[in-house]
């Protein structure tokens, strides 16, 4: 214990320690900040829907209630879903910024409106965000770097090396000592900020160690590339450059090198031939029968079977019938396409094995809720909510019950939950 | 040969000797050659993926049966951004845009489907293009080779025997300046290749390929300026190559993140909710074509009627619910387009914002003139939006005029069996709709948008130089 306060007396009368220390808790706290209030933005919106919700469905109500047609309801109501950001969100924003959270959908095809995104600025999603774990993955290893680099080769150049080899305690426990405070400074320059934001975000506790855990283990790989480096016996600068250029290699080529690959290795069928081939099939439909349309949709439906046979005027069941059979039609290249987006997605994960900057970052995404996963839950959750919306609206049209001002408060709410 | 040239030389034969220095650079040749390869690649696969797509959505779009003009409005189009030639260089945000729209009546669409909610997640770690290889990895080299220019002649104290042997102080600042130079000559050179190569491609264009080489030539020369005046600033080789990836750091990698971070803070956006809730509730105070009583509808049927001198929609020469129709476009359509006016304005407010902080990194301004220059910037899309609207306008009005003048109101209201087939419209009309032909700025515009990163890129210039002359008078002084 004497030692190690020995040891850090030694290590703070170092400028560039103290500064690096310091440098990295502010940079941590400061992408803790950015990350929860960008979190408590997206949290505002969230909460801004009802009120937005409640004017312009009151309005759609005045117009319907004229006719009480159940299937101008179902055209003209916009239903909200939205994918709240879980506790973690904050540390690792992940695909938050260019997915979209909020999406409003109609009873109609849903193919055509589930891909939408957004509004953001291109321009500010390229470089990333400011998020802990930017800070983790790319800047904590060059800290590391920085107080490692000279560990050995320090002593070494000051000519001290042998006199501390041949020390009680010295040599090799004496590495292992520096080392240790080295590594725990580091990480408490990221973890006590964290633990901070965690807390007041109240985050469970299990993802807090698992977070901790994972920037321990993250810091402790660079460490012992830094003592890998040092076995070659070069001069400080030599190993601060070799490290450098590992950072740069790990962190920076090979991810970029890895996404090209990827993407030629696992080509996707490309989401815009899922809605020009919906488009088609929706708009099909006025050119052929509505016979036949009502006969695919009843085959696959048959719980509306029973409804009566069309008239020689507009009825919106066909309408929303010849847009469900558009789905339909479309299922098998949606699952190609999910099936593609996840191969990608395994694919990157598989790199993150091999680069732990990877790893660390999908990591951190996948327990903060903010990845592809994640995106794609949501995507299941609103499919479910407008399976629900199609039975509820269906459920006049095809008795042909009149739908009024009071049916739009029994429409189906999104509960977030699946159902 | 003077003696800057001597000294340049023999730093050079230094730099040859370093095995270390030479793999760097050999690696770094190789990866810019990956990158113009596969980003070159990359842009044509989308050009053509892009224009295949769009192809067959016009060929669909004419070959569509005989119709009534309004289902035509509501099948709509599909339109692709193309990419220009240069976006194989920088392709800036396209990966982050979507690049396909759905254009129809009454509504404005996103453009989806972009690269980035198609690729895994490694796409956020950055693209491997010849833009990012100069920007961020090049300087970082040059740092590794140049840190110790002036600093280990220092250290070591070779740089006393120098100025004995009557090297003077600017020789000795001048011949490490043109061998690190020279290196970074040769760490630019493929990236720059690969641009002329690309400029070859139809469409290319000169004076925004010139504002790239620019730009790129005078932030590689900045930073081989810098690394020189750090070098002997420092006392010895370690301070200087601390101190240098510290500010590399900094401005390519922190900056550029935080400065995003800070903008979209600092100025919100509206989402799609807000901005389509408060479009249908100003629509709404404009007039309801749905509302029979609306006033502005009443006044406009009355303004239709004595314009024709009729006293009823029936006795009108023109079908009443296309002219309707176009009103109602234009209704909507001048309500899209300030809402979307008031969304750019405010992300070109975030940019601006980007853009100030730009200012301590040379490396954001870099970025945005790069990407100016190539198109490939949020204005770049700006232009594929601004231009998609008024095509989907264009068009909508033209179906809906055809609606007011070929299909007669009795059929357009008439409900018999027979009227689907007399409200249709003959298909030849669909072949004769002009298709969607982006129109891609001039040159001018394109170099005028990016100089003033070149500016900035150029002031840092101007600073470095005077910071250089600064350091050189100082060389060796205070030891």
């Amino acid at each position: 214990m004497i030692l190690l306060a020995h040891e850090l007396r030694l290590l703070l009368r170092q400028r560039l320690s103290v500064m690096a220390l310091a440098l990295l808790a502010t940079l941590s706290a400061a992408s803790l900040i950015l990350g929860m209030s960008e979190v408590q933005r997206q949290r505002d919106a969230i909460a801004a829907i009802p009120a937005a919700q409640a004017e312009d469905i009151a309005a759609v109500a005045d117009y319907v209630d004229r006719t009480k047609d159940a299937g101008s309801a179902a055209y003209y109501s916009f239903h909200p879903t939205w994918d709240a950001p879980s506790a973690l969100a904050f540390a690792a924003l992940g695909m938050r910024d260019v997915s979209p959270y909020i999406l409003r959908v109609r009873a109609l095809g849903l193919e055509a409106q589930i891909y939408d995104g957004d509004t953001f600025n291109p321009e500010l999603a390229l470089p990333g965000r400011f998020d802990f774990a930017f800070v983790l993955v790319f800047l904590a290893p060059l800290f590391v770097i920085a107080l490692f680099h000279d560990l050995v080769s320090g002593e070494r150049e000051a000519g001290r090396q042998r006199t501390l080899d041949a020390l009680p305690r010295g040599g090799r426990s004496l590495w292992r000592r520096r080392s240790a405070l080295r590594l725990s400074l580091l990480w408490a320059a990221l973890a006590l900020p964290f633990m901070l934001a965690a807390a007041w975000e109240q985050v469970a506790v299990g993802a807090i160690l698992a977070v901790l855990a994972v920037a321990m283990a993250y810091l402790l790989f660079w460490a012992g590339v830094a003592a890998l480096v040092s076995r070659l016996r070069c001069s400080s600068v030599t190993n601060a450059a070799v490290l450098a250029s590992a950072w740069l290699l790990l962190v920076l080529i090979v991810p970029t090198l890895a996404n090209v690959a990827i993407n030629a290795a696992l080509p996707i069928d490309q989401g815009a031939e899922i809605a020009l081939a919906h488009r088609e099939e929706v708009n099909r439909a006025w050119d052929i029968p509505r016979e036949d349309t009502m006969r695919r949709f009843y085959a696959r439906h048959p719980e509306w079977s029973p409804s009566a046979p069309l008239g020689p005027e507009f009825h919106y069941k066909w309408y929303l019938a010849f847009h469900q059979n558009g789905d339909e039609s479309v299922a098998g290249r949606v699952r190609a396409y999910r099936a593609g987006l996840e191969a990608r997605d395994a694919a990157a994960r598989a790199t993150g094995w091999i680069l732990p900057s990877v790893g660390v970052q999908a990591l951190l995404m996948r327990l903060a809720q903010t990845d592809l996963a994640a995106q794609l839950r949501y995507q299941d959750r609103i499919r479910s909510f407008h399976r629900r919306l199609r039975t509820f609206y269906y459920g006049y049209l095809f008795t042909d019950r009149p739908f009024d001002r009071t049916d739009f408060d029994r429409a189906p709410r999104f509960g977030g939950d699946i159902s | 040969m003077s003696t800057a040239w001597l000294i340049a030389r023999d730093e050079l034969r230094m730099m040859v000797r370093n095995r270390l220095a030479m793999i760097g650079m050999g690696l770094l040749l190789l990866l810019t050659l990956t990158a113009v390869v596969s980003a070159w690649a990359h842009q044509r696969g989308i050009a053509e993926l892009r224009a295949r797509h769009a192809q067959a959505a016009e060929a669909a779009f004419d070959a569509q049966p005989d119709r009534h003009p309004h289902r035509m409005v509501h099948y709509g189009t599909f339109i692709f951004r193309p990419l220009g030639p240069l976006a194989a260089f920088d392709p800036g945000v396209d990966a982050f845009t979507g690049n396909s729209m759905f254009l129809e009546g009454h509504r404005q669409n996103t453009a989806n489907f972009g690269d980035v909610r198609q690729s895994s997640l490694l796409i956020r770690f950055g693209q491997l293009t010849p833009a990012f290889v100069l920007q961020v990895i090049a300087p970082l080299l040059l740092i590794f080779l140049g840190y110790g220019v002036l600093a280990r002649e220092t250290e070591q104290g070779t740089l006393r025997v120098l100025m004995l042997q009557g090297a003077r102080r600017w020789q000795v600042v001048g011949g490490k300046l043109l061998a690190l130079g020279l290196v970074a000559l040769i760490a630019g050179a493929p990236a720059m290749i690969g641009l002329v190569a690309m400029a070859r491609q139809p469409g290319a264009l000169t004076l925004p390929m010139l504002a790239i080489a620019a730009g790129y030539a005078a932030y590689l020369a900045l930073w081989t300026i810098l690394i020189v005046v750090v070098s002997g600033f420092v006392r010895r080789g370690r301070d200087a190559l601390l101190a240098l990836t510290a500010l590399w750091t900094v401005s390519t990698i922190l900056l550029p993140r935080a400065a995003a971070d800070l903008a979209s803070a600092a100025v919100p956006l509206a989402n799609r909710l807000q901005s389509d809730v408060a479009i249908a509730r100003d629509l709404r105070a404009m007039g309801d074509s749905h509302n029979p009583d609306d006033p502005h509808f009443a006044a406009f049927k009355q303004s239709v009627l004595d314009r024709h001198g009729v006293s009823r929609v029936e006795d009108l020469p023109l079908n009443y619910k296309g002219i309707v129709a176009i009103e109602g476009e234009r209704m909507t359509s001048s309500l899209f387009n300030r809402y979307a006016a008031a969304s750019h304005a405010a992300q070109a407010r975030q940019n601006a914002y980007v853009d100030r902080i730009g200012l301590l990194s040379p490396a954001i301004a870099l970025r945005s003139l790069s990407m100016a220059a190539a198109g490939t910037d949020l204005e770049g899309h700006r232009r594929f939006l601004d231009q998609a609207e008024a095509y989907r306008y264009a068009l909508v009005q033209r179906l809906n005029a055809m609606q007011a003048q070929a299909v007669r109101f009795a059929d357009d209201t008439a409900t018999d069996a027979d009227a689907d087939r007399r409200k249709r419209v003959s298909a030849s009309h669909w072949q004769a709709a002009p298709d969607f032909r982006f129109v891609a700025p001039d040159g001018a515009t394109l170099a005028g948008a990016a100089l003033p990163g070149l500016a900035v890129v150029l002031g840092w210039l101007v600073l470095a130089l005077a910071a250089l002359g600064l350091v050189t008078r100082r060389l060796g002084a205070r030891r």
